[in-house]
């Protein structure tokens, strides 16, 4: 390590010293006291509690509406992951030589922008039973025996809110990736066309490399995004019926703040945070292998 | 020739799809907010009303809604805040991490991915003691306090940019004399200013559109931001789309007039990402 002049130790400490105190003091302090609620029966008002060893642990794993939630935590998985080559794809697309891209930018980002509950209202005024605009279109194309009641029938409120979160969600990444790839100097992309390269070449071998950065956000923020769905089904569907739309961290909100349970709301937490931590760094293996391995071809 | 017309027109009938399919949802409203409660009924929802029944005054009730001006007031000094802790700490972390090394480096960088790492929703549940311990429940206090020191992604936005700036800049200046903050306020931070842009957007829509904290920690009817605001006056038009559609627009506006405003902002800082020597 290089000797520190005592000006740059300074500066260091002063500029450092706010932002890792309220690092510190409202991330990891709450976070480690999540830990130390988990095992304890906690209920949020008493100036007292128990610990109980392992016992919320034991009730979580038994608990099936959790488990419910957390497999409506995959559909939003899964269909965001479908999409980061199609958003990918269009921030290639939109970078590139195109009539009106500018407007096209500005349209593809738009919903991000757009208050999301005011949107989710949006969404249950179009898939609303009664007088809804998407069994409008429905029936407009003949295909009346389609249509369902979108926001009450268990087996597709999920999909339909997924779609919402889609159209909420996918411009940030598009922007996102388009950053990343006009940060490359043009110069070089030229060097490479002179030296022969195809949009092929240029895309994997240009493109891909230097956007790696933004990629490993884009899937970080994904995992992060899918476990922690939240206003989407709280706002449209309260997690119903039942709880065929609820969420993982919905049901865990619930836990604590209506239920009481803070204890075990705590150890859902927990498992949250251990399921974000072990996902990224299985798919960051992952994608940093196959890439690599790419690359050494 | 004919070859690359049909990809440029094929490109084009993709991008008019995407436009269908991000402005119908918010059409449609638009026309459900100018209908009348008869209308509503009997008119297409895919329609405008026919033009002699179009009606503003969905849109005048809620405009005269008093808790709307508290909600426009509180997310604005909510927003303002936020905004400019979270540009001082984001950049000023970022450079010392991307450019310093110093004792205890490891442990910092460490901190702040933790700090990424940690889900937060459900990280509320232990907050929210610490927020009524600093008497910050039920104050304005509590969700700037909140959004400054959580929520980090700006750090990955500007660690990329202050990563293509040249060390030579650095070094430079220091020869000439400069201190390490005038290094740091004259010459780095004007810099990220295309990074700053794209921060400050992306953070400003973010918080305008949360919910949940606000929801949480301030449910006095006088600290309704615009968002808690519709969520009231959503459960008050029970069945009422009309009125609930012209609300929906209502709120929609601010950010779409923010984000028309800094749209040039977001593409020049965009454009200008491939930082040069």
């Amino acid at each position: 390590m290089t000797k520190l002049s005592k000006k740059r130790k300074q500066f260091i400490v002063v500029s450092l010293v706010i932002p890792l105190l309220l690092l510190v003091g409202f991330v990891v302090v709450p976070a480690l006291d999540l830990l130390r609620m988990s095992f304890t029966n906690w209920d949020g008002y008493s100036p007292d509690s128990d610990f109980i060893g392992l016992r919320n642990y034991i009730a979580m794993f038994q608990n099936k509406d959790l488990w419910l939630s957390l497999k409506n935590n995959a559909v939003y998985f899964l269909v965001h992951l479908c999409m980061i080559p199609v958003e990918l794809a269009f921030a290639v697309l939109l970078t590139g030589k195109l009539r009106a891209a500018k407007f096209y930018k500005t349209m593809v980002f738009m919903p991000y922008i757009i208050n999301g509950v005011a949107i989710a209202y949006a969404f249950s005024y179009f898939f609303s039973p009664v007088n809804g605009a998407f069994d409008a279109i429905l029936s407009g194309l003949h295909l009346e025996s389609w249509i369902r009641s979108w926001l009450s029938d268990p087996k597709i409120v999920n999909f339909v809110l997924a779609f919402v979160s889609l159209w909420r969600f996918s411009g940030y990444h598009v922007i996102l990736f388009m950053a990343a790839l006009q940060s490359i100097p043009s110069d070089i992309a030229e060097a490479a066309r002179v030296d022969g390269a195809n949009a092929w070449h240029l895309f994997k071998y240009i493109q891909v490399p230097a956007i790696m950065l933004m990629v490993d956000f884009v899937l970080f923020d994904n995992i992060r995004g899918a476990l922690q769905v939240f206003d989407i089904p709280f706002v449209m569907t309260s997690g119903g019926p039942g709880y065929a739309s609820s969420t993982f961290t919905l049901y865990t909100i619930k836990t604590a703040f209506s239920f009481s349970n803070f204890g075990l709301a705590s150890t859902m937490a927990v498992a949250i945070m251990i399921m974000i931590v072990v996902i990224y760094i299985v798919q960051n293996k992952l994608i940093h292998g196959v890439i690599l391995r790419e690359g050494k071809k | 020739m004919a070859k690359r017309l049909t990809i440029q027109a094929l490109k084009q009938i993709i991008c008019l799809g995407m436009v269908v399919i991000v402005l119908a949802p918010i059409l449609l409203t638009l026309f459900a907010a100018l209908k009348t409660k008869a209308d509503m009924a009997t008119t297409s929802p895919l329609l405008l009303p026919p033009l002699e029944r179009i009606t503003f005054e969905n849109f005048k009730e809620v405009l005269t809604d008093k808790y709307l001006l508290i909600g426009f007031r509180n997310t604005g000094i909510i927003l303002v805040v936020s905004l400019v802790f979270n540009v001082l700490f984001g950049t000023i972390t970022a450079f010392i991490i991307e450019r310093f090394d110093f004792f205890g480096k490891k442990l910092v960088v460490a901190l702040f991915f933790v700090g990424m790492l940690i889900p937060t929703f459900v990280t509320e549940i232990a907050r929210f003691r610490i927020i009524q311990g600093l008497h910050l429940y039920n104050t304005l206090g509590a969700p700037i306090i909140i959004y400054v020191a959580s929520d980090l992604m700006q750090l990955y936005i500007y660690r990329q940019f202050i990563s293509g700036i040249s060390v030579a800049l650095d070094e430079a200046a220091l020869l000439d004399g400069c201190s390490y903050f005038g290094l740091f306020i004259k010459i780095i931070f004007p810099l990220l200013a295309p990074a700053t842009a794209t921060v400050c957007i992306i953070k400003a829509i973010t918080i305008i559109n949360d919910m949940y904290i606000p929801y949480l920690y301030m449910p006095k009817n006088t600290l309704r931001t615009l968002t808690t605001f519709l969520m009231d006056y959503a459960n008050a038009q029970q069945g009422s789309w009309q009125l609930l559609a012209a609300g929906i627009i209502v709120i929609m506006v601010p950010t779409i007039l923010l984000y028309i405003f800094f749209q040039k902002y977001i593409l020049a800082g965009v454009a200008a990402g491939a930082v040069k020597e």
